[in-house]
């Protein structure tokens, strides 16, 4: 990844979004709208990675910026009927700034302190929509992006139109991200994260850079909540679990957090898991119990042996092993 | 009135964070991790407590049968997950968040564990004794036989727990694998096995507070209650509250972020119930963050 020039990295973007294209129209409704929370995911673990893996500063509270993203989302195309496109710009810079205090108490924070302040606020924050009605309580409120444009052919459905904008999201998103992390805040952050004495001798403001982290990273996250409420069609308390914000790190931990090359793996895995355990349970014929909870034993299952086994994630694991090989063979 | 109830709630609510809090302080001053899997096992055992009260029907013979079960559970995800975790991930990129991956990855295994087996819908521990309150010169106090009982059950424990760390060779031996492992080792103590002796006395406080939540709210108690999660955030801010390797800060911190949670629900509002120990938290963080009792250090872990 580091290797290729932007332009060819920008290149490789525009082909692997026209093979999306063409994807997308082979396939039935289920899988589009599969591909459309793989996007989903796609965002925010690319988040959490430049987060966890970066700055090295580990959060279990992405499934609440997601929350802030959707709710600014919904609020912004509720009360003031902004174009879908703007609301999604809202979504990024609320959770931004959101994220850019949360970071200012973070920088301070290290390890265990950080991860139980981000999890209180998981915890804490959606339950702040019963506070304020304008929030819509419990129930939530309705986030519409509207139908596809007509210019698309009278076929175009509902869900291809939400694969489309999540997919060119999650796109866009990335590349801005890959190049982010390759340029010198990226740099700044990895260094931060081996080393933070060695890195404030080398003229890196360590607090400032890790405050800056968090704010991208948040609205981020944000984009992706926003994008998660439009799939859902809604926004409620209720879709900002914490277990959303544990399969989050899962899928960040799956994907190796070290790199971002590897966050489509962590962004499947997550997706098709419900469909896998379906699977599972049918062929043991099991009890409805263990039907419903197959799914969520599957992700804790893969999130302790994923970090006890594999620790720097699946594509770290195998260019060190093949690095490995290459070193033999020189010998 | 109004005050002295919401100071009484206050303190009860509290002394249950605090065993909570003992069991994080517990389990950090033996392996330097926080268990973030805590909550889980102190739901686990509160299902071992059910289990036992519907068989036996006494509620003080399920409540050591409850510990027991924590204290077991306990040392044995000390001995399969962290040894194995502490020799696998030790170094690398992610080395730092291994510990705490880990912990949250074993959280949700427990939830849906205990789901598949006992399904997902409430169960209930009736309360031992009355949970009506006192009457006190015709006014009816929000304090009750069953919080009282819960109190007094909480400070006999902490005393045992004293006099265990204060004045036995166990105590002496736990205090040395802390603070110091290496020479402890050298002195003869099998520190591995006081690290998970460690453990267990933690499952066995988390057990203690599962189940006095659980009563101290409606009794009803379920894989995805929201009154664990609460427990689990509770008990993780009474710790850093009390400095996070202080037994006595611990129950101090506890009662601390009680008292004051009660005091926002009473003159505040009952909607602030979750994001009020965020609050706290972060105001202990900015304001004091070594801890009431830790010492004048940073907070790197």
């Amino acid at each position: 990844m580091h290797k290729l020039k932007p332009r060819a990295h920008f290149t490789l973007f525009l082909i692997f979004g026209f093979l999306l294209f063409l994807a997308g129209n082979r396939v039935d409704e289920l899988r589009v709208y599969q591909g459309a929370s793989i996007a989903v995911f796609v965002i925010a673990i690319s988040s959490l990675i430049l987060l966890t893996g970066y700055s090295g500063q580990v959060s279990l509270g992405h499934g609440a910026l997601m929350a802030i993203g959707a709710y600014s989302a919904t609020l912004a195309r509720n009360e003031f009927q902004i174009p879908i496109i703007l609301t999604f710009f809202v979504a990024v810079l609320a959770t931004a700034v959101g994220g850019a205090l949360l970071g200012a108490a973070a920088a301070r924070l290290s390890g265990p302190y950080l991860a139980g302040t981000t999890l209180a606020l998981a915890i804490g924050l959606p339950s702040l929509a019963n506070q304020f009605s304008i929030l819509g309580g419990e129930q939530g409120l309705i986030f519409d992006v509207g139908f596809p444009p007509l210019g698309l052919g009278e076929d175009f459905t509902q869900y291809k139109w939400f694969f489309w904008i999540a997919a060119l999201a999650a796109l866009i998103s990335t590349w801005l991200l890959s190049n982010i992390l390759s340029s010198r805040y990226g740099r700044n952050w990895r260094a931060g994260r081996s080393n933070e004495a060695a890195a404030q001798i080398c003229g890196i403001n360590t607090g400032r850079s890790k405050i800056l982290a968090f704010t991208i990273s948040a609205g981020i996250a944000g984009l992706a909540g926003a994008l998660l409420s439009m799939t859902i069609g809604t926004v409620s308390p209720s879709a900002f679990p914490l277990a959303l914000s544990f399969a989050l790190l899962t899928g960040a931990v799956l994907s190796g957090v070290s790199t971002l090359s590897g966050v489509m793996i962590g962004a499947v895995v997550l997706v098709a898991i419900p469909e896998i355990a379906d699977v599972v349970a049918h062929r043991i014929g099991s009890s409805e119990n263990i039907t419903t909870n197959l799914p969520g034993f599957i992700v804790s299952a893969l999130l302790i042996v994923t970090v006890l086994f594999v620790p720097n994630g699946p594509v770290e694991q195998h260019r060190a092993r093949a690095a490995k090989k290459a070193a033999k063979k020189r010998l | 009135m109004q005050l002295l109830n919401t100071i009484l709630i206050g303190i009860t609510a509290g002394s249950i964070y605090s065993l909570m809090a003992i069991a994080f302080v517990l389990v950090w001053r033996s392996t330097r991790v926080i268990n973030f899997a805590q909550a889980g096992m102190a739901l686990l055992s509160t299902y071992f407590g059910y289990e036992a009260v519907t068989r036996i029907g006494s509620f003080w013979l399920a409540l050591p049968i409850a510990m027991l079960g924590g204290a077991i559970f306990s040392a044995l995800v000390e001995v399969i997950l962290m040894r194995v975790l502490v020799k696998h991930s030790s170094s690398g990129p992610i080395a730092a968040v291994a510990p705490i991956i880990a912990t949250l990855g074993l959280l949700g295994l427990i939830r849906s564990v205990i789901a598949m087996i006992w399904g997902g819908q409430d169960l209930r521990i009736p309360p031992p004794v009355s949970n009506n309150g006192f009457t006190v010169n015709g006014e009816v106090l929000v304090f009750s036989p069953l919080k009282l009982l819960i109190l007094i059950t909480t400070f006999i424990l902490m005393v045992l727990l004293t006099i265990l760390f204060q004045r036995t060779n166990l105590g002496l031996s736990l205090r040395a694998s802390a603070y110091a492992p290496e020479i402890a080792r050298l002195s003869g103590i099998r520190v591995d096995l006081i690290r998970t002796l460690g453990w267990a006395l933690a499952g066995a406080a988390g057990a203690v507070a599962g189940v006095f939540q659980t009563v101290n709210g409606n009794g009803n108690f379920s894989p995805d209650s929201i009154e664990f999660s609460l427990l689990l955030v509770s008990g993780f801010i009474a710790a850093v509250i009390g400095g996070l390797d202080s037994l006595l800060g611990a129950v101090i911190g506890g009662l601390f972020l009680g008292v004051v949670i009660s005091f926002v629900l009473i003159y505040l509002s009952g909607g602030l119930f979750f994001i009020a120990p965020f609050v706290v938290l972060l105001l202990v963080l900015f304001i004091r963050p070594q801890g009431i009792i830790g010492e004048k250090v940073g907070r790197r872990a």
